[in-house]
């Protein structure tokens, strides 16, 4: 049973007084008469504060994380999974700790809270589940049955190629795919996905030596798990079923993960691909293959795009070895020029290999796509070295017969009908082309590999002022347009890039794929050797890092020197050439919403949005939290108003306050949760000399540091005057129905305060914690009301929140309530924000009334500013 | 009294290290790699905080809390993880964890939650120490009730 409520004279209070529990208790006895003891009583209250200081620690936290997602979604960076789970987890953990609180406070007063955040924590779980793969998929596939339909358990690259082969018509080699399936029995039979996640969960991947080490360990895990005997089983079924036995047929593995080769994404040569393997080896080389999931260039790649790591199941292609007489790529568009459809043919002696590493000389020849079709442009190379296959196992580098050194690879014959099949193939897919082809002795054109090809925007022409330095450079091809400058750094080993300085100009012997890791740190790359066609070239141009290939000696690019890499005019200056560095830079192929920016997008919106706007509403209540932000609004809330019914009385802050005095007793109280008092204080009033509470002496210090001299004047009295005026106005009824508003209260303990007060026709509430954690310290403000038009009060919203806005706060302005937070501080740096606040409360008390006269909003803006600068300066 | 914190993950650099630091911050730092040192200590030790990893080979985080706040009700527990996952922090703290961090671990961040934790754990040996007075009182005045 509850008692009623009674007015009675605060009676003298001093909290550190065994005594004053006493009589607290007294008044707060039970409906059966028995008496706690004042112990117990100052216990209760100190567990009671306790929880309410975890609650709001937790609050801010919370806060801090949802702040931290808002702007990740709405910005440019790029991020992984592990963030966003980190920061799902880190609002989960501290919303439950909120509520586990405000539990303390009001013992299953609000048990429906636990069930709301379990129904939002499944939501966003669900959210966050890696696709669902589908059921019951062979471990092993010919490539005989595959088209694009198989795109989930064979991965974009085999289904292309199953589908040039079945439908498009066009030679492909022979083979089969390990499946996506088998890939998830083999990561779920070794139990590898918990220490993956882990590994990727603990290691900060945006330092390149962590990277490395991360990607050492995940190849790592993998390679010494065990492939499960049915799988093992079944590919060797596979390989003695199509293979050759009286011809010892080898294969080539190729990776085809999920989401590879896809249109955003090219992933070119980001995985292993291993060639010549024997049946033998092929279970063992399979687990290579998926290894190469985690090398370092793999995993930035996946990161620079947005792609989840446990959205990229790894298929498996085994198909026949070509050996190949010659071979390389051809895109059906120059790739540095959109308005240019000529079909580039990059081609090489032996495997194609030469080519999309990027290490060797190589054939350039350029088909326009005139009817009938011809050969526009042939640049021959010295290719002195070719890759051909080792007759054991694997390829080896073997030299170029001399005479055919300076002998174009290909015959016109078979560059057009290369050509014939690239531009067929991009009318099938319905977009440019990069395809992978080799010739073989028995004079046919293999089609390996197809993918979608994106061109870059052509290099802006420019003019270079008379005075411009001799380049240091001037050979090569423009690999990816564009201009940039830096300082040299010449990578040749792993431990090269480890110290690899952000912004640097990266210089190559030869341009490997596996110096893609480096490129979002790289301002432009020029290599000695290579093409346009290799797979660093075509990640450079995804990226936007112009590049400069196949540039001859670079002895003069020395270490440390600055230099301007000018990729399309194909070209390296000393020093900055601001001329070619004012040229507009092309932008990276954009991709707006990866797979992780939406994972994001979709969980923040059981996050974020606050749908609890007011307390006093008949809305607010647990039922009807529909977001975590609606739960941490609630708890806060009902937390504060917990504190005030202590003992189930609502007149408790009537017994447990006193009335501050300054000159003359004011209209607020203050309730002291510990520490917030000097010492003893004894009798009805407290004295601001007594105050302990740095926050509020601070939100003291700035509402008198500057005389008021707005309307109304001060009167006579002074400034007890006009705080009492703006305190105590009779003629105002709060909006605000919590049990404590008919008076205005200072919470305090030593470094927390929480003001609920009404200045003017306004309402405020300001908190505070400003103690020695940093992390946990907070200033948040809100304001609300006025007693001038909607419009009028809405301006003085806007104009307030200006104000804080220019000073760091996180401002919102929703009519006429302005909301405004600071995180993360120094305690003085809180102290200094409640000031400015204090200064606030004070001078913009009736501007509300002046703010449909922009000329006298000016004034009061630059006034304003001013103050605060002074208040800063003091 | 130095706040007594027992580190219980198998990782046995990562416990050195933590240990170490936590040391230099002047806690009283036990360390346990494997499941059956973890009660010993707490057996042995009054130790005030556990901080434990959710997974170990041989200790499932969320059952050892439950089993710890059943054996050591005051003890608390902080769970330390190296996979982010609502699902299963929810668990932790449902199970009566104090907390849940995940790695890498802030150490600033993590000696917060300890004292935090240890407050908490202070706060109620004063209530349990006043009600066995209380319960002492209560048995003396019938004592002596008795008596007259």
């Amino acid at each position: 049973m509850r008692r009623p409520t009674r007015r009675v004279p605060a009676p003298a209070i001093d909290m550190h007084d065994p005594s004053w529990w006493r009589r607290l208790i007294d008044r707060l006895r039970g409906p059966s008469g028995e008496v706690p003891d004042p112990e117990a009583a100052r216990e209760l209250f100190q567990r009671r504060y306790h929880a309410l200081r975890l609650l709001l620690a937790a609050n801010t936290r919370a806060l801090k994380s949802m702040a931290t997602m808002e702007q990740a979604v709405l910005s440019n960076r790029i991020f992984p999974m592990a963030f966003v789970r980190t920061h799902c987890t880190a609002v989960g953990v501290n919303v439950f700790k909120m509520v586990r609180n405000l539990d303390t406070l009001a013992p299953e007063k609000y048990s429906l809270l636990f069930e709301r955040l379990q129904a939002i924590q499944r939501e966003i779980d669900h959210e966050i589940a890696a696709l669902p793969r589908p059921p019951d998929t062979p471990f092993v596939l010919p490539m005989s049955g595959i088209s694009h339909q198989h795109l989930d358990v064979a991965g974009s690259k085999m289904a292309t190629l199953g589908e040039i082969g079945n439908d498009v018509g066009l030679t492909v080699p022979p083979g089969f795919v390990i499946t996506t399936s088998a890939y998830e029995s083999l990561i779920a039979a070794n139990d590898l996905q918990p220490e993956i996640d882990r590994l990727l969960q603990t290691h900060q991947r945006e330092r390149i030596d962590e990277l490395f080490v991360l990607s050492s360990m995940l190849q790592q895990l993998i390679l010494s798990a065990e492939v499960p005997t049915d799988i093992a089983d079944a590919i060797d079924d596979a390989a003695a079923e199509i293979g050759d036995p009286a011809a010892d047929t080898t294969f080539a593995l190729r990776s085809s993960a999920l989401g590879e080769d896809s249109a955003d994404v090219s992933f070119a040569g980001q995985y292993e691909s291993l060639l010549n393997v024997r049946r033998t080896n092929l279970v063992a080389s399979y687990l290579e293959v998926v290894a190469s999931k985690y090398t370092p260039q793999a995993m930035q790649y996946r990161l620079q795009r947005g792609l989840r790591d446990d959205d990229v199941a790894m298929s498996v292609g085994c198909l026949w070895m070509v050996d190949a007489r010659s071979g390389g790529v051809a895109y059906t568009g120059n790739p540095g020029d959109r308005e240019d459809d000529s079909v580039f043919i990059s081609s090489a002696w032996g495997l194609p290999k030469a080519i999309v590493d990027g290490r060797f000389a190589s054939d350039l020849i350029i088909v326009d796509r005139a009817e009938p079709p011809r050969i526009t442009s042939r640049e021959i190379g010295d290719k002195k070295t070719k890759f051909i296959l080792h007759h054991r196992e694997g390829v080896r580098r073997s030299d170029v017969e001399e005479d055919l050194q300076r002998q174009s690879s290909l015959t016109d014959t078979e560059a057009l009908a290369i050509a014939e099949m690239a531009v067929r193939l991009e009318g099938h897919f319905g977009t440019p082309v990069d395809i992978e082809w080799a010739t073989t002795n028995d004079d046919r054109i293999v089609v390996l590999q197809c993918r979608p090809f994106s061109q870059s925007m052509r290099g802006l022409d420019h003019e270079l002022p008379a005075d411009t330095p001799a380049p240091l450079v001037r050979a090569g091809v423009g690999a990816s347009p564009g201009a940039a400058a830096g300082v040299v750094r010449r990578v040749g080993r792993d431990a090269d890039a480890l110290s690899f300085p952000d912004g640097a100009i990266l210089v190559l012997s030869q341009p490997l794929p596996r110096w893609a890791a480096l490129l979002d740190r790289t301002a432009a790359v020029v290599a000695e050797e290579g093409g346009v066609a290799g797979h660093l070239a075509t990640v450079a141009r995804e990226l936007a890092v112009p590049a400069l290939f196949g540039a001859g000696s670079l002895d003069a690019l020395e270490d440390g020197i600055e230099v301007t890499v000018d990729a399309s005019g194909r070209a390296v200056y000393p020093g900055r050439i601001e001329a070619l560095l004012s040229v507009p830079g092309v932008t990276p192929d954009s991709i707006p919403d990866n797979p992780i920016r939406k994972t994001l997008r979709r969980v923040l919106t059981h996050i974020s949005p606050l749908n609890l706007i007011d307390p006093d509403g008949i809305d607010f209540k647990p039922a009807n939290c529909r977001t975590l932000h609606d739960i941490t609004r609630f708890c806060h809330e009902q937390a504060v108003r917990e504190i005030f019914a202590f003992g189930s009385d609502a007149s408790f802050p009537e017994y447990a306050s006193k009335q501050l005095h300054h000159n003359v007793p004011m209209q607020w109280w203050v309730l002291d949760l510990g520490n917030g008092l000097k010492d003893t204080v004894t009798g009805k009033y407290v004295h601001l000399e007594d105050i302990a509470c740095k926050p509020m002496l601070a939100l003291w210090d700035g509402m008198i540091a500057v005389p008021w001299d707005g309307p109304p004047a001060v009167s006579g009295r002074g400034l007890a005057s006009v705080l009492f005026q703006a305190t105590a106005n009779p003629a105002l009824s709060s909006p605000f129905k919590k049990p404590y508003a008919d008076k205005n209260y200072f919470i305090i303990s030593k470094h927390f305060m929480n003001l609920q007060s009404r200045f003017g026709f306004h309402f405020t509430n300001v908190e505070a914690l400003a103690g020695e954690r940093p992390e946990e310290n907070y200033l948040s403000f809100s304001f609300k009301g006025g007693a001038a038009d909607r419009d009028r009060k809405a301006g003085r919203a806007r104009f307030i929140g200006g104000l804080l806005a220019n000073l760091g706060f996180e401002t919102g302005v929703t009519e006429d309530m302005v909301t405004a937070r600071r995180t993360n501080l120094e305690h003085q740096a809180v102290e200094d924000g409640v000031r400015v606040v204090g200064y606030l409360l004070m001078h913009t008390r009736q501007l509300d009334m002046i703010m449909n006269k922009p000329a006298m909003v000016e004034h009061y803006r630059k006034k304003m500013q001013a103050d605060i600068e002074g208040l800063a300066e003091d | 009294m130095a706040i007594a914190v027992l580190l219980v993950d198998d990782e046995e650099t990562f416990v050195e290290t933590l240990a170490k630091r936590l040391t230099l911050r002047r806690f009283n730092v036990y360390t346990a790699t494997r499941a059956p040192r973890v009660f010993e200590t707490l057996d042995e030790n009054l130790i005030d905080v556990v901080v434990l990893d959710v997974r170990m080979p041989d200790l499932d985080g969320i059952e050892a809390t439950q089993k710890i706040k059943t054996s050591h009700p005051l003890v608390e527990v902080i769970l330390l993880t190296g996979h982010a996952s609502m699902e299963a922090s929810l668990e932790g703290l449902k199970m009566g964890a104090f907390d849940y961090l995940i790695k890498p671990v802030n150490i600033d961040e993590l000696v917060y939650k300890i004292e935090d934790a240890h407050r908490k754990k202070v706060l109620q040996e004063e209530k349990i120490r006043r009600l066995r007075d209380q319960t002492d009182e209560t048995a003396d005045e019938a004592g002596s009730g008795a008596s007259d």
